[in-house]
């Protein structure tokens, strides 16, 4: 009988998967806002990659609002379970000693890879303007790593207070970036205020890698803080 | 050349990544499921990427980063899953003949 099941739902799943495939055609040419994009994006921001462009300074308002439902998030994660850690506070040394030590080879393994970990962030946060990555992917990598050492050392205390404060200052300067651009450029968030540079160059596409980086930063702070909240 | 031990080496990982999947389908229980899984596909990954750094030569320093960290992190991610398991008593099969952290752990307890 269980196996009827599977074998029909397998069926169901082939034939919508199939039916997707058949009803694909690839559009050969791009749409004409597509098209203008491409073609803006590289030709006014100086920026090979389009998509991060496009977030960073056309979409640079959408890309705050982000910014701002993931610190709602941040908010109500730590609203919701902030409270019930409180309750537990009474005993908080006896939560440490019950948990269960993790093994020396995840110890030392996370210890060989989250400095790895980090160096990949930067990358992917600094490249974000050159090729695929961006603030947004940056920051989760940084989350990911802090996730690590804390599944491999019970004893390890994120410091909420620092990752507030980076957070708020990497708000506050983004904003202060948007200003700058309505003042030395052409409107809110504008990345032509500095120099573009050479064409794929490391510093090019005017203020995209510092918007890029105070995102990476911003949304590295608030995830590590969601992560810390689970802890028990 | 290049591209024929490129493809020799793919078609080698492939082969390695397909035992993987026999394995997580036909091993008796969690924890062999798991060893056909992280051995059969770290080397599977080792060669498919080396066979990509001999068509495109030009990657090969991301592909070597690449294998390094796939090297560090599938071993420890399954030792850490696998710890997880014994620790919550999923049991064995019943052909199991030694169980060294269950024999490690017992004699920590009576030590104390």
């Amino acid at each position: 009988m269980r196996r009827a099941f599977v074998v029909l739902v397998v069926v169901l799943f082939g034939l919508v998967f199939t039916s997707l495939v058949i009803a694909h055609n690839e559009r050969h040419s791009l749409r004409p806002l597509a098209e203008s994009y491409v073609k803006l994006v590289p030709q006014e921001l100086g920026a090979p990659n389009v998509i991060t462009g496009i977030l960073l300074t056309y979409r640079a308002f959408d890309t705050l609002g982000e910014v701002a439902v993931l610190f709602m998030v941040a908010a109500g994660v730590g609203l919701v379970l902030g409270a019930s850690n409180k309750r537990r506070k009474s005993s908080p040394r006896k939560v440490v000693e019950t948990a269960r030590l993790s093994s020396e080879i995840v110890q030392s393994g996370a210890q060989i890879l989250a400095p790895l970990i980090a160096i990949f962030a930067a990358y992917i946060i600094m490249n974000g303007h050159r090729s695929a990555g961006g603030g947004f992917q940056g920051g989760a990598v940084i989350a990911s790593g802090v996730l690590l050492l804390v599944l491999a050392s019970t004893r390890y205390r994120i410091d909420l207070e620092f990752l507030s404060m980076t957070e708020s200052a990497a708000g506050v300067l983004f904003v202060l970036t948007g200003i700058a651009g309505l003042i030395f450029a052409g409107g809110f968030l504008d990345n032509r205020m500095l120099p573009l540079g050479q064409f794929g160059a490391f510093f090019s596409a005017g203020a995209i890698p510092i918007l890029s980086v105070l995102l990476g930063v911003k949304v590295g702070c608030e995830l590590s803080v969601i992560i810390d909240r689970f802890r028990a | 050349m290049a591209e024929l031990i490129g493809s020799i080496l793919v078609l080698l990982g492939a082969i390695f990544h397909f035992s993987a999947g026999l394995g997580m389908l036909r091993m008796p229980d969690a924890y062999t499921r798991m060893q056909a899984g992280t051995k059969a596909s770290t080397l599977g990954n080792t060669l498919i990427l080396l066979g990509l750094g001999f068509y495109h030569p030009e990657w090969s320093l991301k592909l070597l980063i690449i294998i390094c960290f796939v090297l560090m992190t599938n071993p420890v991610s399954s030792h850490a899953l696998a710890r997880a398991a014994h620790m919550i008593r999923i049991p064995m099969t019943r052909r199991t003949t030694v169980d060294a952290l269950r024999a490690t752990r017992q004699r920590r307890r009576s030590g104390k």
